[in-house]
């Protein structure tokens, strides 16, 4: 082990960062809005979208990312030439890496975040909405004023666990040519023969991504549960009877 | 003049026939008390007047205006629900909100009342039920019978022609039942319209003007508190009765 080659690489793995978590990032900001927009379809079964939407979703999640970066990587060009061919000013030869990196894990978070917002939904108690229906509000009203608020502190978790799998998963990407973490480090590597040592120092900042990410989104989720129902954290798991009365009269 | 009718009222759950053609009416000023076994329909007629359960055929006249149960408008829809409040079983208290905005969450956007005017009169209701110091507190701080009665007055503040009951104290410790009974109680004595869903038979018999024994899907029969509890007709609602008087 040559620690000092660690520490001198070190920076410059560093360096790229930025580009991990620039893809990161964008992609989850793009995958959460048409996540949000396919799980309103399905929830909503709009005719022919929502069906559509559920194929899509299954089909994203039941296959692996590294193939959809390489189909988007391959099939993108292609269809923007075809666009091109129609008369469409796409100008497919500029089309950076790092956007077919983006398009590629934003199709991947849209399909995965639907799944999570439908499962937070759910997971809010339908009485509830049935409650704000009967003090007469418009059922927009109600979704946004009772169900949404109720929601998001159950869609946090799942959302920080996607997100940090995202992180994990651009390491793929240097295999479409984007140096990021993974891509330098490869880089270096190779260069100095330091293999162990380089990949020690990946996954160190991973580690530290991933870590610094999960701790604040954690926080996120109890302080926005707090806000939510004025209670501490998660509802517990403890136990809690389960209380069934027939008939009781009154002044018993 | 009834305020509200229903007539033909049908539902079904996949083949369950759960409605049977109910007819069924309530003038100003009525309270009445729907009674019968679990599974017997009720929940789901009373939530047919509101529309949280949508029926599958019937009409519906209230306050004058015709109104078909499986296709209304949207608007009438919305309507119905701004004059006819409903007290739930588990009190279906919002519980991202504070006792005192529970109440106001329907004035304003039920109502239109501004946030200001819709506070005054949500604290004020709060005062009614002795529960104005809770104002802060949110569902998860409070008792199942200061629920139920902040959703009593949820429902009151409303100033809806029609208040409907579902057994709103069926899930509550046996201690508190009395104090929840007393709202129920007092707004009678104001002469609240009301459908009252219940097993408590000695209230039912304080406050009812009229009474309904449900059973399958149908009213079996129905009549003042006094012919249904102590000259039953049918041999349903004579079982049911003493079923429930062994059970005390
Ligand atoms: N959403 C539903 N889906 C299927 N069956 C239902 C549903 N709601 C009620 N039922 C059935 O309808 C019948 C009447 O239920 P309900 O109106 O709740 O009775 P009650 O309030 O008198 O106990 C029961 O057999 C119940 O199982
Ligand atoms: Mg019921």
């Amino acid at each position: 082990m040559d620690f000092h080659f660690m520490v001198q690489s070190l920076p410059q793995l560093i360096s790229v960062v930025p580009v991990t978590l620039y893809i990161s990032v964008i992609a989850i900001i793009i995958g959460f809005i048409f996540a949000a927009l396919i799980a309103i379809i399905r929830e909503k079964n709009i005719k022919i979208l929502s069906p559509i939407c559920a194929f899509v979703v299954s089909f994203v999640r039941g296959t692996p990312i590294i193939v959809q970066l390489y189909v988007v990587y391959y099939g993108l060009p292609q269809f923007l030439y075809f666009l091109e061919n129609s008369g469409v000013n796409v100008r497919p030869n500029s089309l950076p890496q790092i956007f077919i990196a983006i398009f590629a894990y934003s199709i991947n978070a849209s399909a995965n975040l639907s799944e999570s917002i439908r499962s937070a939904y759910h997971s809010v108690d339908h009485n509830q909405y049935l409650a704000a229906l009967s003090v007469g509000m418009k059922p927009s009203t109600g979704i946004r004023r009772i169900v949404i608020p109720q929601l998001v502190p159950n869609l946090i978790p799942n959302f920080s666990n996607f997100f940090l799998d995202l992180i994990k998963d651009t390491a793929l990407v240097y295999n479409i040519g984007i140096v990021e973490i993974m891509g330098k480090s490869n880089i270096i590597a190779s260069f100095g023969f330091k293999y162990l040592e380089t990949y020690l120092d990946a996954l160190f900042l991973y580690l530290v991504i991933c870590f610094f990410f999960g701790k604040i989104l954690q926080i996120t989720e109890s302080v926005v549960r707090k806000r939510v129902f004025n209670k501490k954290s998660r509802p517990s798991r403890g136990y809690e009877p389960i209380r069934e009365r027939k008939v009781k009269v009154e002044g018993e | 003049m009834a305020l509200l009718t229903v007539s033909k009222v049908e539902k079904s759950f996949n083949q369950n026939k759960v409605l049977k053609k109910i007819d069924f009416q309530i003038s100003k000023g009525e309270v009445i008390v729907i009674i019968g076994p679990s599974g017997s329909g009720k929940t789901t007629f009373i939530s047919s007047l509101n529309f949280l359960n949508k029926a599958d055929s019937g009409k519906m006249t209230f306050k004058d205006k015709q109104i078909n149960l499986a296709s209304p408008k949207k608007d009438d829809v919305l309507w119905v629900r701004r004059h006819i409040a409903m007290v739930f079983q588990n009190y279906n208290l919002f519980k991202n909100k504070t006792a005192v905005e529970n109440i106001t969450e329907g004035l304003i956007y039920g109502r239109g009342l501004s946030k200001e005017a819709a506070f005054k009169k949500a604290v004020q209701e709060l005062k009614k039920v002795g529960l104005e110091e809770k104002k802060d507190y949110y569902p998860s701080q409070l008792s199942g019978g200061q629920k139920q009665r902040i959703g009593i007055a949820r429902a009151t503040a409303l100033q809806p022609d029609i208040i409907l009951f579902d057994e709103p104290t069926s899930a509550l410790d046996p201690e508190l039942v009395g104090t929840v009974v007393r709202d129920m109680d007092k707004l009678a004595q104001q002469g609240q319209t009301m459908i009252i869903v219940t097993h408590l038979m000695s209230f039912a018999r304080k406050v009812a003007t009229k009474v309904l024994f449900f059973d399958d899907g149908q009213i079996l029969e129905s009549g003042s508190p006094d012919q249904i509890f102590e000259h039953p007709q049918n041999k349903r609602t004579q079982a049911f009765l003493s079923a429930i008087a062994e059970d005390r």
